[in-house]
C-alpha cells in the first residue's frame, strides 16, 4: 500500500470507529435512566454541592477522582445518615484526628449531599466495588463477638488495628471506660455523655444483646 | 532564527518549561500531605488540582509550542498572522494565572466558590478539568485562534506534508474533545460518561496522535530517513492508536452505571491499545540504528527515550490493570496514580523535552551545544520517575490487597500500612525536582555555552 493507502485508511478508519463509538453511546444513553433511580431537585442540587466544594480533589466517585479519601459511591450504606450530617458539617468535631478540612458545610447542604450520596448508592455499578473475597473475618471486625459484630461496630471502630476510623479506636477502650453503666447509657444515648455525639443510638437493642456488647467491651484492655 | 514565527515556539516553550516547575513542586507539597496533611496553607485538594492543571496546560502549551514550530518549517513559510499568534500565546498566559489565582482563593475560602450565571465561579469540581466555564471558553478560543492560525498557514503554502497534517489534524480532534466537558448533567453517571471523553479521549487518542506525527517529524531532523518510509510508519502507529483507542475508553465504562456490555467492548480494545506504542518502539529503534546522521544525540537520545517510555508507562503500566477481572479490584487504587505518573512522564513530559532539545539549538541558531547538563538531568528525572512508580505501584498492591481483598477500612490502610510509601514517594520528590531545575536552567542555556563536552562527559 502506497503512502495515500495508509492515509485513507488512517483517517476513515478512524472515522468509522469514531461513529461506532457514537453508536454505542446513544444505546448506552437510552438505558442509563432504568439503571439508577430517578434525580430529584434535592439530587441535583446536593451534586451541584459535590462540585461547588470540589470533593473530587481528595475522593473517589464510582471510583474515579482523587485518592487521597475513601470512595464516595455507597457511603450511606456504610454509615448512618445522622452520622454523615455530623461528619459533613464539622470533620474535626466527629474525630479530632479527621484529615478531613472543616468546608463550613451549612446543615441543609450536609442534607442534599447526603440525598446525593444515596443516588449514588443505589446506581448499579456492575457489582462494583466487590466483596472483599478473602475478607470476612477482617470485615466483621475479627473480634468474634456476634453482637459487635451483627451491629457492624466495626464500621466506625478499630479493635486491634481492624475496622473503621470514622469514631476512636477502643483496642483499649475499657482502660478509659471500666464502668458498666457507663457503657450502658452511652449506647442507649452517646449524645447524653458526649454532647452533640456522632455515634448513632442503641437504645433498640435488646437487653442481653447490650449485655453482651457491654461485657465484650469490658474486656478491651 | 529561519523563521520570526519561531519566537512564538520559544515563547511558549518558555511558559511551558516554568509551569513544569510549578507543577512538580506543588507535587510534592500534595506528596507530604499524605503524611501531614495540614502542613500547607491550603488543602489537599487544591495542591492536587495545581499539580494536575499545571501538567496539562504545560503540556499543552509545549505542544503548541512544538506546532508553531514545526508548521513554519514544513510549510517553508512564515505564519499565517505572527500579531494573532502572539495574542493567542498572551490570552492564555492571562487566562491561565487567573484561573491560578482562583484556585488558591478557594482554598483559603472554599465558600468563595460561588455560583455565577449557572457556573461556579472559580472550580468546576471536576478532576482535570476543574477550570471553570468562562475559562473553558478562553481556553477553547484559544485553541480555535491557534489551529485558524496554524491551518491558514499550512493552505497558504499548498505543500501539505503528511507530517504536518496529522499533527493539526491532532490539534482539532484535541480542540473538539475539550467540548463534551463543557456542560453540567444532573446524572453523575452521565457526567463521568462524557469526563472520560475528554480525559480518555485526549491522552489515549488525540495527543498519542499528535505524539505518532511529532516522532516522526523527529526522526527526519535527526537522521536520513526518507520522509516517504517515516509517513507511512506514522500513519500506520497513529491508525492503531485510534483504531484500539477509540473504543479502548470502555474500561472507564465498567463501574460507573453504564450497561455491562461495556466489559467486553473495554477490555478487548484497550487490551490492543499497547500495540501502536511497541510499533512506535521499534520505529525509533530501527530508524536511529539504520540510518542515524545527526550531531544531536541528546536530542535522538530522548526521542528514543520518548517512545520506549511511551510504552512503559501507557502500555505496560496501563494493560496491567485495564482487564475486567483485574480493575474490579485495582480501579481507584493507588495502582492508577502510579499508570498515570509514568504515563503521562513517557508519553508526553519527554516528548516535549525531546522537542525542545530538538528545536531549541536551530531556534537560537548553533549547530552544536553542550548535552551534559541535559544527559544528567534526564538520568535524575528518569530514575527518580521510576522509584516513584514503582513506589506507589507497591502501594497500591498493598491498599488492593488489604482494603478490596481483606476488607480493611480505606483509612486505616492509608494510615498504618502505607506511610513508608507515603515517605520515600516524597524523598524522590525532592530528587525529581532537582532534575527539573537542572532542565528549567539548562533551558536558557542551551546554545549560549560554549561546547566543551566531549563525548566522554556527555555519557555522564
Ligand atoms: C481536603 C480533602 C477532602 C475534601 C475536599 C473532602 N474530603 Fe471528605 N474526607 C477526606 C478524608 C481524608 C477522609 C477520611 C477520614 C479523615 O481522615 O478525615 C474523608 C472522609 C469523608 C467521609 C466519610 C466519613 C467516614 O467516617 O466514613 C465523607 C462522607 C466525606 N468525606 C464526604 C465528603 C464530601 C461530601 C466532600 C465535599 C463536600 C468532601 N468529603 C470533601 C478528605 C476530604
Ligand atoms: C457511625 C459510626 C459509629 C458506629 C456504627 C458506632 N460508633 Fe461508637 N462511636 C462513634 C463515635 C463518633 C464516637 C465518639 C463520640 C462518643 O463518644 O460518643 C464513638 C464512641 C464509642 C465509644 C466510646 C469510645 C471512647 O474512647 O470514649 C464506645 C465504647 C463505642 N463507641 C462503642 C460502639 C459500639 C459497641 C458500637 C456498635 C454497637 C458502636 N460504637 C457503633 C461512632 C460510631
Ligand atoms: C499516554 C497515554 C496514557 C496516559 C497519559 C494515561 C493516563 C491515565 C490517568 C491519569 C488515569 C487516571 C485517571 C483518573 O484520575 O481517574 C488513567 C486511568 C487508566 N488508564 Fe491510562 N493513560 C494512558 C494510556 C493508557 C493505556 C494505553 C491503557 C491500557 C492499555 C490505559 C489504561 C488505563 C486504565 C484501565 C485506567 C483506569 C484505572 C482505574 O480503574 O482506576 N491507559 N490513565
Ligand atoms: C513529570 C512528573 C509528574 C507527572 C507527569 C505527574 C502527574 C500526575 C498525575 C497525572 C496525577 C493524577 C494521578 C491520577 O489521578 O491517577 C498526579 C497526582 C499526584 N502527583 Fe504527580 N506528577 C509528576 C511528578 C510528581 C512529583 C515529583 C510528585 C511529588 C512527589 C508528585 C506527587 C503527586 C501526588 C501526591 C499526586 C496525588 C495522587 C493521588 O491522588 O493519589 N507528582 N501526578
Ligand atoms: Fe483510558
Amino acid at each position: 500500500m502506497g503512502n495515500k493507502g495508509v492515509r485513507n485508511l488512517f483517517v476513515f478508519g478512524s472515522f468509522l470507529c469514531f461513529v461506532v463509538l457514537v453508536i454505542l453511546t446513544v444505546n448506552t444513553f437510552s438505558q442509563l435512566d432504568s439503571r439508577a433511580p430517578k434525580i430529584t431537585e434535592e439530587v441535583d442540587l446536593g451534586k451541584q454541592l459535590w462540585h461547588k466544594y470540589d470533593c473530587i480533589g481528595c475522593h473517589t466517585i464510582f471510583g474515579n477522582g482523587s485518592y487521597f479519601a475513601p470512595d464516595m459511591t455507597k457511603i450511606t450504606e456504610k454509615v448512618p445518615k445522622s452520622y454523615l450530617k455530623k461528619f459533613l458539617v464539622n470533620p474535626r468535631k466527629v474525630n479530632p484526628s479527621a484529615a478531613m478540612p472543616v468546608l463550613g458545610i451549612t446543615d441543609d447542604e450536609a442534607d442534599k449531599l447526603i440525598a446525593f450520596l444515596e443516588w449514588t448508592s443505589k446506581v448499579d455499578t456492575n457489582g462494583w466495588p466487590p466483596k472483599p473475597v478473602l475478607g470476612s473475618k477482617a470485615s466483621g471486625g475479627g473480634t468474634g463477638n456476634v453482637a459487635y459484630e451483627k451491629n457492624n461496630c466495626s464500621s466506625c471502630h478499630i479493635i486491634d488495628g481492624v475496622g473503621g476510623t470514622s469514631g476512636p479506636d477502643i483496642t483499649h477502650v475499657a482502660l478509659r471506660h471500666p464502668d458498666p453503666q457507663w457503657h450502658r447509657k452511652h449506647l442507649d444515648n452517646p449524645a447524653s455523655i458526649t454532647p452533640d455525639s456522632a455515634m448513632p443510638p442503641y437504645a433498640q437493642l435488646s437487653d442481653d444483646e447490650k449485655n453482651q456488647l457491654i461485657d465484650f467491651l469490658l474486656t478491651l484492655k | 532564527m529561519k523563521y520570526k514565527s519561531h519566537k512564538i515556539a520559544m515563547n511558549f516553550f518558555t511558559f511551558a518549561v516554568l509551569l513544569f516547575l510549578v507543577q512538580v513542586i506543588i507535587g510534592l507539597v500534595a506528596a507530604v500531605q499524605f503524611i501531614k496533611p495540614d502542613f500547607f496553607f491550603f488543602a489537599f485538594n487544591i495542591s492536587r488540582t495545581l499539580h494536575i492543571n499545571a501538567l496539562v496546560v504545560w503540556l499543552l502549551c509545549g505542544l503548541m509550542g512544538a506546532t508553531y514550530y514545526v508548521v513554519p518549517e514544513e510549510s517553508g513559510r512564515e505564519l499565517w498572522s505572527i500579531p494573532l499568534a502572539q495574542f493567542q500565546f498572551w490570552a492564555t498566559v492571562v487566562t491561565v494565572l487567573v484561573v491560578v489565582v482562583g484556585y488558591i482563593i478557594m482554598g483559603l475560602f472554599p465558600q468563595a466558590n460561588i455560583t455565577v450565571f449557572g457556573t461556579l465561579l472559580l472550580n468546576e469540581g471536576r478532576e482535570y478539568i476543574e477550570a471553570p466555564r468562562w475559562a473553558d471558553i478562553m481556553i477553547a478560543v484559544s485553541a480555535i485562534l491557534f489551529l485558524i492560525n496554524n491551518a491558514m498557514t499550512m493552505f497558504k503554502s499548498k505543500k501539505i506534508t503528511g507530517i504536518m497534517g496529522t499533527l493539526l489534524g491532532g490539534m482539532l480532534f484535541l480542540t473538539l474533545m475539550y467540548l463534551p466537558g463543557m456542560f453540567y448533567t444532573s446524572s453523575m453517571v452521565k457526567d463521568q460518561y462524557w469526563w472520560w471523553w475528554v480525559v480518555h479521549l485526549w491522552v489515549e487518542g488525540a495527543w498519542e496522535v499528535i505524539a505518532g506525527a511529532l516522532l516522526a517529524f523527529m526522526l527526519m531532523k535527526l537522521t536520513n530517513a526518507p520522509r516517504q518510509m517515516l509517513e507511512k510508519w506514522m500513519y500506520i502507529e497513529v491508525a492503531l492508536v485510534l483504531f484500539t483507542g477509540m473504543l479502548g475508553i470502555g474500561h472507564h465504562y465498567y463501574w460507573i452505571g453504564t450497561p455491562n456490555y461495556w466489559l467486553w467492548v473495554g477490555g478487548i480494545f484497550s487490551s490492543l491499545e499497547p500495540i501502536p506504542l511497541l510499533v512506535m518502539v521499534w520505529d525509533a529503534l530501527r530508524v536511529t540504528k539504520d540510518t542515524r546522521s545527526t550531531t544531536n544525540k541528546l536530542g535522538l537520545f530522548l526521542a528514543t527515550a520518548h517512545a520506549i517510555f511511551n510504552f512503559l508507562g501507557a502500555g505496560l503500566w496501563g494493560v496491567i490493570h485495564t482487564l475486567p477481572s483485574v480493575n474490579k479490584w485495582t480501579h481507584g487504587t493507588q495502582i492508577t496514580t502510579a499508570h498515570g505518573h509514568l504515563a503521562f512522564y513517557g508519553a508526553y513530559v519527554l516528548l516535549i523535552i525531546a522537542m525542545v532539545y530538538i528545536t531549541v539549538p536551530e531556534m537560537r541558531g548553533v549547530k552544536e551545544y553542550r548535552m551534559s547538563r541535559g544527559y544528567r538531568s534526564f538520568w535524575w528525572q528518569t530514575v527518580s520517575m521510576i522509584m516513584i512508580v514503582f513506589i506507589i505501584t507497591g502501594a497500591g498492591m498493598v491498599q488492593t490487597y488489604m482494603e478490596r481483598l481483606l476488607g480493611l477500612d480505606y483509612v486505616t490502610v492509608k494510615n498504618n500500612f502505607n506511610t513508608w510509601f507515603w515517605i520515600w514517594r516524597a524523598v524522590f520528590g525532592v530528587t525529581y525536582i532537582i532534575g527539573v531545575c537542572m532542565f528549567v536552567y539548562d533551558f536558557f542555556k542551551i546554545g549560549k555555552e560554549p561546547v566543551t563536552a566531549t563525548l566522554s562527559e556527555s555519557k555522564a
